[in-house]
């Protein structure tokens, strides 16, 4: 029986073993994300041949949908973690999802300047009211309510106890706005890269895409444990563990 | 089945919201006076064409109205939080919710209703064409009281805190985006000579969903910003 899994996972959740955990994986997945992403730009921007059509200009698609599959991956991070933090009030989730949010927010104004960026040749305009365009600027204020509640408050917990609640409440609302948006106005490309059936993508041009999809997740996990154990000692302040990792390192 | 003691007490609730705010009817002519103000505004901005203003009036009428209602949801509970009568509902051994879901119903009494009276004046200021009216009020109907709901569970989250007014816009915002589209989406349809049920019809949908969540979500919001 594998009975220490559940065991490790309890003791995952206590912030000094968090602690500890993250500061050993972190290196490394600082490390992959550099690997996967140098990878992932020299396949992108000098291997892949250019777009029969767009030319050199769709090589932006190696930052931009690596970005915007991040801006939402993140928010599924964060209204996971927020619903654990509710559910099962533990501390480390809070913090993992309020640690999350600046960086999806992050990951999203990439995603809109980039694709602004790339809207202007392909398209001829900066910005244009479609439908996924205004989803992922409606996904941004999201992030921005969540940040903005949680550092409305006096006392962090609640803070984030209240922030988790309006991420999942974001949660219900995101296939919402999709879809009343998509019914409104789109423009938009369908996907090309798809999970199940065959992508219309040539092989030169996903495998760096991929890689940069890689590298984006590694540098989500490295910045999350970084954020997270910086947030930790913060928040345990006053207890015996902090207190020893701060005289072994006066 | 109810008993006949919740049904007194959510009388009771709605009669002393409305009381209240009776009481400080100064407050409620504010929203719509609000309301009038930006309105009459749009016509010195864009100019006074009939044609472009026709053309813009349902649209302008539904966010006047839904920034009006922005600026009342702050005080949804600020004065029931100040004097702590907010917590006695707390503890109060009635159904959270449903006493949350009658004070949402009194203060979309007193703030949205108003508007809806003034918003033919409004839609009539821009040249809205009278045909059009009967869907913009219908629109507003529907779309009035699911911006109540919603405000309601963000103002419950913001109810710990001491600054919320901007705050609270850049909450409701992303959850107001599909009400709007589709309210502004029916009048629009209605002015072309278009089908315009199914985009209420979707309001309707989204109300019926929120009449029913919105006022448990809100309890567990203010329970969590009250820390109790």
């Amino acid at each position: 029986m594998a009975s220490w899994i559940p065991l490790w996972l309890h003791k995952l959740g206590s912030p000094p073993t968090f602690y500890r955990f993250a500061g050993t994986l972190r290196p490394w997945m600082l490390a992959l994300a550099l690997l996967f992403g140098l990878i992932g730009l020299y396949g992108g921007l000098v291997l892949a041949p250019p777009d029969y059509q767009q030319g050199d200009a769709y090589r932006i698609i190696f930052i931009h949908v690596p970005s915007a599959w991040m801006s939402m991956f993140i928010y599924g991070v964060m209204g996971m973690a927020a619903f654990i933090a509710l559910v099962w009030r533990i501390k480390l989730a809070e913090v993992v999802a309020m640690e999350s949010a600046p960086i999806g927010a992050a990951f999203t104004f990439i995603t809109l300047v980039t694709g602004s960026l790339w809207g202007k040749p392909m398209w001829g305009t900066w910005w244009t009211w479609d439908a996924r365009l205004t989803s992922e600027l409606v996904l941004l204020f999201l992030y921005l309510g969540v940040i903005g509640l949680y550092h409305a408050f006096e006392d962090r917990r609640q803070g984030a106890r209240a922030a988790a609640f309006l991420a999942i409440i974001g949660i219900i609302n995101v296939p919402i706005v999709h879809f009343s948006v998509n019914w409104w106005n789109t423009l938009h490309q369908g996907s090309t890269v798809n999970l199940f059936g065959p992508s219309s993508i040539v092989w030169a041009m996903l495998w760096p895409l991929l890689c940069m999809t890689l590298a984006t997740k590694f540098y989500y996990a490295a910045s999350l444990f970084r954020r997270v154990r910086t947030d930790l000692l913060a928040l345990e302040g006053g207890k015996d563990w902090v207190r020893k990792i701060a005289e072994s390192e006066a | 089945m109810t008993s006949p003691g919740l049904a007194t007490a959510c009388a009771a609730m709605l009669r002393r919201d409305l009381t209240l705010a009776w009481r400080r009817r100064g407050d409620i002519a504010m929203p719509v006076l609000y309301a009038l103000i930006v309105t009459m505004l749009f016509p010195f901005a864009l100019g006074p064409e009939d044609t472009l203003l026709q053309r813009i009036a349902g649209g302008v009428v539904l966010v006047t109205v839904l920034l009006a209602m922005l600026l009342a949801l702050d005080a949804m509970f600020s004065s029931d939080i100040e004097d702590g009568s907010l917590e006695q509902l707390v503890l109060a051994p009635r159904p959270l919710a449903l006493m949350l879901g009658m004070k949402i119903l009194a203060h979309w009494i007193t703030t949205a209703l108003p508007l809806i009276v003034i918003a033919p004046l409004l839609a009539g200021m821009l040249h809205l064409p009278g045909a059009v009216m009967p869907v913009l009020l219908l629109a507003l109907l529907l779309a009035t009281p699911l911006l109540s709901l919603l405000g309601a569970v963000l103002v419950a989250l913001t109810a710990g805190t001491r600054r919320s007014g901007m705050l609270l816009a850049l909450m409701l915002l992303p959850l107001c985006v599909p009400a709007v589209i589709f309210a502004a989406g029916a009048v629009a349809a209605a002015q072309q000579g278009l089908p315009w049920l199914a985009p209420l019809a979707w309001l309707g949908a989204a109300l019926a969903l929120a009449v029913v969540l919105a006022p448990l979500a809100c309890a567990a919001a203010l329970r969590i910003a009250l820390d109790a």
